[in-house]
This record gives C-alpha cells, structure tokens and sequence, in this order.
C-alpha cells in the first residue's frame, strides 16, 4: 500500500529531527513529482540505531528541478535531480 | 533544528578534489575485511556504521576515511557488547609489544 503514485506531486518535509536521517538537508522542503516507487525496505532510520526497521518504508524516486533548489543555479531549466526518499518524509503537494 | 551532521555536504563548496589514487595501506584492507565479514554474517549494520560515524562530528573531518569507518566498527561492536573495552585495551597492547 503506497501513499504515492507515479506522478503525484510531493513535498519534502521540513523538518529537523536529530540523529542519523536518510533525507539531505538541502532538499527539505522543496517540491518534486514521484518518478517511481521502488519498493518497500526495513527503515534505515531505525536500523541505525539497531532497532529492527519494521515496519518496512515505501521508498521513492523522486525528480526535482535543479533551479528550484539552488538559489544561484545557472543551467537550463530541464536541468533535473533524482533522489530517493522515503515516504514518511514526504507530503502530498 | 538540529545541526547538520558531517556527512550531509550535499550543496557545499567541494573545494579541490585529490584525483590520485593512495591505494589502501595493509590494516584499511585488514579493516575491509573485518567490515565486511561482519556485516554480511549481519553481526553488525551498515546504517549502524554510518550513525557511529557521524556521531563523530567535527572529528569527522579529522579523521581518514578508513580510520573513521573503523571508529565506527569498533563503536558498534561495544555497543553490542561483541567486545569490551577492557578485551579491546588489552589486546591493543598485546600487538602493540610486537613491535616495540
């Protein structure tokens, strides 16, 4: 059961929690379109910390546009970065 | 808002990039190996390795990157209590006497 479908747009939550996180800072809160659902994995958030992961995230590819995260980005606007993410820290947008 | 960790540079002036190849010293390959064996028997994990690290904060940088993946063995394993502290004193001056 995934909360996200190919093509939806999603936001990346801004938030801080410490510890060890599996979403860069630099693209929290920005907006992006799901590219694909690559799968269902043990939670590496928790594995970090030698818990058992369960229950398993919904893992995405998630496609940005390069100009929407650099504020000073000088290339062209197709420019695209892909990244994955784990759902619990995305939004619907 | 808590701090960025170490490794999360994404963004960041890269600043120069060292393009030549060290080749790994014979205790990193010894290392890798004892990385290796125990994560793949499971005994530890590799997102437990990787917490330990960036643990390490400013000391990150600090270090050589085979010196603080194993730091980050060594955290793990007393954290499991696979070794001890006193195991691990002891049987670094064991090897230390071969050599003095």
């Amino acid at each position: 059961m995934t909360r996200f479908d190919v093509g939806d747009r999603v936001r990346v939550k801004a938030a801080f929690p410490p510890g060890h996180r599996r979403t860069p800072h630099y693209i929290r809160g920005k907006r992006g379109v799901v590219e694909r659902v690559c799968g269902a994995f043990p939670n590496p958030e928790e594995l970090a910390y030698s818990f058992s992961g369960e229950p398993k995230r919904i893992l995405y590819r998630v496609r940005f546009k390069q100009q929407e995260i650099w504020p000073d980005y000088g290339g062209p606007e197709k420019d695209l970065l892909e990244l994955e993410l784990y759902e619990h820290w995305l939004e619907a947008a | 808002m808590s701090e960025k960790r170490p490794h999360d540079m994404g963004g960041e002036p890269g600043g120069p990039i060292d393009t030549v190849d060290h080749g790994m010293k014979f205790w990193e390959k010894q290392a890798n190996a004892l990385r290796n064996t125990l994560t793949s028997r499971k005994l530890v994990r590799l997102d437990e390795l990787r917490r330990a690290a960036e643990d390490l904060g400013a000391r990150y940088y600090e270090l050589e990157y085979f010196e603080r993946t194993t730091h980050a063995l060594r955290q793990v394993l007393l954290e499991h209590g696979l070794i001890s502290e006193a195991e691990l004193t002891a049987k670094m001056a064991e090897v230390r006497k071969r050599y003095d």
